[in-house]
């Protein structure tokens, strides 16, 4: 009766809410038909809707080598989560799904795992979670979610554009400051944001809270979910919105910086204009995939005083439909293990543009050399909304960082709604 | 004298036979108002009647049941009471929404209905051009709110044409979209630019019905133009106004296109809307439950200022 009810709840509250938003064109998912076991659907998360997408790469090799077809579903990220939902309690989601770790985001794996949408996946998997995240990826003991490769969420310091400029990557944060001042007067930026996208101004601020936060209290999110502490008591947290007022301030943003898009970014980074961006370096690595001449790598924000510090996680995992046709259930859960296997996952840590979950070997991406200090020492957390209890709280901080940008917030007003979001 | 006081609709004494006078001795019935739909065919509608409050009212109704619970979109679920919409009301964010709903609403129900009133006054008749024009103006009523909200965007940008031609007088470029206290009213510009051409279209038909002989009578009783328009024009049209401004009343509190277009509801919440809300809540956050509760609250709000606005515009004549 409950999952009768759950399933007229989906079509009841889209009427109520709102009539224009109409469904995607997805095709049912092939989970709900009878499909064979050499053959499986994947969802995943593709933004910029290219064919260049590393899943959709990955999924070609796959099924050049074992002759298995993968029935690939490349979905608009902002839409995922809930597609991803209602595929599954419709019953016709595909049989391997990709989602974030934890909770914190509309497309996390952990409120899945606990409705009992998703299958627990086996000892292969479960020995690629990093030590201390099992939380992250399952439930009870199992594991419900394949964590990929570490993606690092820094800096992206345009190491080509700063050799024109004559700069060079500033150790401490007073350092960065001077560079903005001293950029700004030649019409250059030190950094550019897509302040007008919310999530941009939140991701900068989860970066500069490596640093402020996690490097000092790396246990910081146990410590919120223990109610030991709040956001606005925090002084790390008060520290690392007070940067982003501070860089603000400084002129270190683009000109037209609170109302600029994605686009901002792609341009002022292409052409040199600016010479950081706060970005995961799988994008970094898009980026200077299609920009030939581009040279970019990761730094790590500059602290205020102490080492430097990194954020560094999987933030994609993979999960198995547990309501999928048995046979290609069989089939996801065979490509899992496939990545698993050293040598692959290696593979797929290259075409997705990350680091090696089990640390940097001698293959790290060139990109990643400037913090290879910092991954060999785990000198690096993950980010932080994987351990935070839903999507509220991160939206809270990115859309009042874009309220310090534009000074309609303060610094303890955005933590209070964090952890006014985070009691929710 | 009898049959030109009948409306042309008016045949029943033909049809019936049993007009006076017609000498066949038949008595004459009392004529008794006919229903919409006769008794012993009211079931030809019946599947129709079931698909509509299937379809639409009792998804409504069930959408409406969540707004009382805590619902995430998966899993189970809690029945809150009024939980959810005490929250609404505590939440400075979700107040300012509401706030800027109204705000909207009602600057896009007056821009609208003086800027359309205007024009269709003004191409109304003598212009040797007005049909060109009325098309010029309705134009983009027929294009996408998206695609216009994009192109309008690229004229608010930080580098777009808008702030080219402040540069080129002199002043400082903007951040219209950007700016808490100009980002709303840039939305509302783009709201009536596409829609006045509609409410100008509405106008036009109401001011044909007006004849034009009382017109000129006035005004060779010496009325004065705008005499004439307050008691010949306005009265006239009045059918006009309560369908134009119920029409523009309701579509400006159902705003979503535009300001997702736009802004997405920044900078920071400077230009939510209680539908942008329910979108974010239910959708973007998974709050399934909060986000019923404010789709609710906003049906109310339309529902009750519909209303009040229809008894405002009533003929009481």
């Amino acid at each position: 009766m409950r999952r009768l009810g759950v399933l007229a709840a989906v079509p009841a509250v889209s009427v109520l809410t709102l009539a224009a938003c109409g469904g995607g064109d997805e095709d049912g998912g092939a989970a709900g038909a009878a499909g064979p076991a050499d053959s499986f659907t994947w969802a995943f998360e593709n933004a910029s809707g290219g064919a260049e997408n590393p899943w959709l790469v990955l999924a070609e090799e796959y099924t050049e080598e074992t002759g298995v077809q993968i029935e690939t579903q490349p979905l608009p990220p902002d839409s995922y989560g809930l597609t991803m939902r209602t595929q599954l309690q419709g019953g016709n989601a595909p049989a391997l799904m990709m989602f974030a770790p934890g909770s914190g985001q509309s497309s996390s794996v952990i409120p899945l795992a606990e409705a009992g949408y998703l299958e627990p996946l086996g000892e292969a998997s479960a020995a690629l979670v990093p030590e201390g995240s099992e939380s992250q990826f399952g439930i009870d003991g199992e594991i419900y979610a394949q964590p990929t490769s570490l993606i690092p969420v820094a800096v992206t310091w345009n190491a080509g554009a700063a050799g024109e400029a004559g700069v060079e990557y500033p150790e401490d944060f007073d350092a960065y400051l001077e560079a903005c001042r001293s950029l700004a007067d030649e019409g250059r930026s030190m950094a550019v944001i897509a302040g007008a996208v919310p999530p941009n101004p939140g991701l900068m601020s989860m970066a500069i809270s490596a640093t402020r936060v996690y490097a000092e209290t790396p246990d910081w999110n146990d410590q919120r979910a223990a109610g030991e502490t709040t956001f606005a008591e925090s002084e790390g947290w008060q520290e690392t919105l007070q940067t982003v007022v501070d860089l603000n301030e400084a002129g270190c943003f683009q000109p037209g910086a609170p109302g600029a898009g994605f686009d901002a970014i792609t341009q002022g980074i292409t052409q040199g204009t600016s010479l950081t961006a706060f970005l995961p370096g799988t994008a970094a690595n898009e980026l200077m995939n299609a920009t030939p001449g581009l040279e970019l790598d990761t730094r790590a924000f500059p602290p205020a005083e102490g080492e430097p510090y990194l954020l560094a996680s999987p933030n994609y995992v993979l999960s198995v439909n547990a309501d999928a046709d048995e046979g290609e259930k069989q089939a996801a859960l065979d490509f899992l293990e496939w990545m698993a296997d050293p040598e692959n996952a290696e593979r797929v840590t290259e075409i997705q543009g990350g680091v090696p979950i089990t640390g940097p070997g001698e293959n790290l991406n060139a990109a990643y050399e400037p913090v290879r200090d910092l991954l060999e020492s785990g000198s690096y957390a993950p980010l932080p909304n994987q351990g935070w209890p839903n999507p509220g709280v991160y939206d809270a901080l990115a859309t009042g960082a874009q309220g310090l940008l534009t000074g309609q917030s303060d610094v303890q007003s955005v933590l209070e709604a964090m952890d006014q979001a985070y009691d929710q | 004298m009898t049959a030109t006081m009948g409306t042309p609709q008016d045949t029943t004494p033909v049809v019936r036979g049993a007009a006076a006078g017609a000498g066949g001795g038949a008595p004459f019935r009392s004529r008794r108002p006919r229903p919409l739909i006769s008794h012993g065919r009211w079931w030809w509608a019946l599947p129709a009647v079931l698909v509509v409050v299937l379809i639409h009212y009792l998804a409504t109704a069930g959408g409406a049941f969540y707004a009382f619970t805590d619902w995430t979109g998966v899993g189970d679920f809690d029945f809150i009471g009024l939980e959810n919409f005490r929250r609404i009301f505590d939440d400075p964010a979700m107040i300012g929404s509401i706030q800027n709903t109204l705000f909207l609403a009602f600057g896009f129900l007056i821009a609208t209905n003086v800027v359309g009133l205007v024009l269709a006054l003004a191409l109304n008749r003598t212009l040797r051009t007005r049909y060109l024009l009325r098309v010029l103006f309705f134009m983009p009523v027929v294009l996408s709110p998206l695609a216009v909200s994009y192109v309008w965007k690229f004229i608010f940008d930080f580098n777009g044409p808008l702030n080219g031609v402040l540069g080129w007088i002199g002043m400082e470029p903007r951040l219209w979209l950007a700016d808490p206290g100009l980002a709303l009213w840039a939305v509302l510009v783009v709201m009536a630019w596409q829609t006045t051409g509609m409410v100008m279209v509405i106008y036009l038909a109401g001011l044909a019905t007006v004849p034009a002989e009382i017109e000129e009578a006035a005004a060779l009783d010496g009325a004065s133009t705008w005499r004439r328009f307050r008691h010949i024009t306005l009265p006239s049209i009045r059918p006009s106004v309560a369908i134009a401004s119920t029409l523009m009343l309701i579509q400006g509190l159902r705003v979503f296109d535009q300001v997702m277009a736009l802004t997405g509801g920044g900078p920071a919440g400077a230009t939510e809307t209680l539908a942008t809300q329910v979108y974010k809540e239910t959708f973007a956050l998974s709050n399934f439950g909060f986000g019923a509760a404010l789709a609710l609250l906003l049906t109310l709000i339309m529902l009750v200022f519909a209303v009040l606005q229809q008894a405002a515009t009533k003929d009481r004549s």
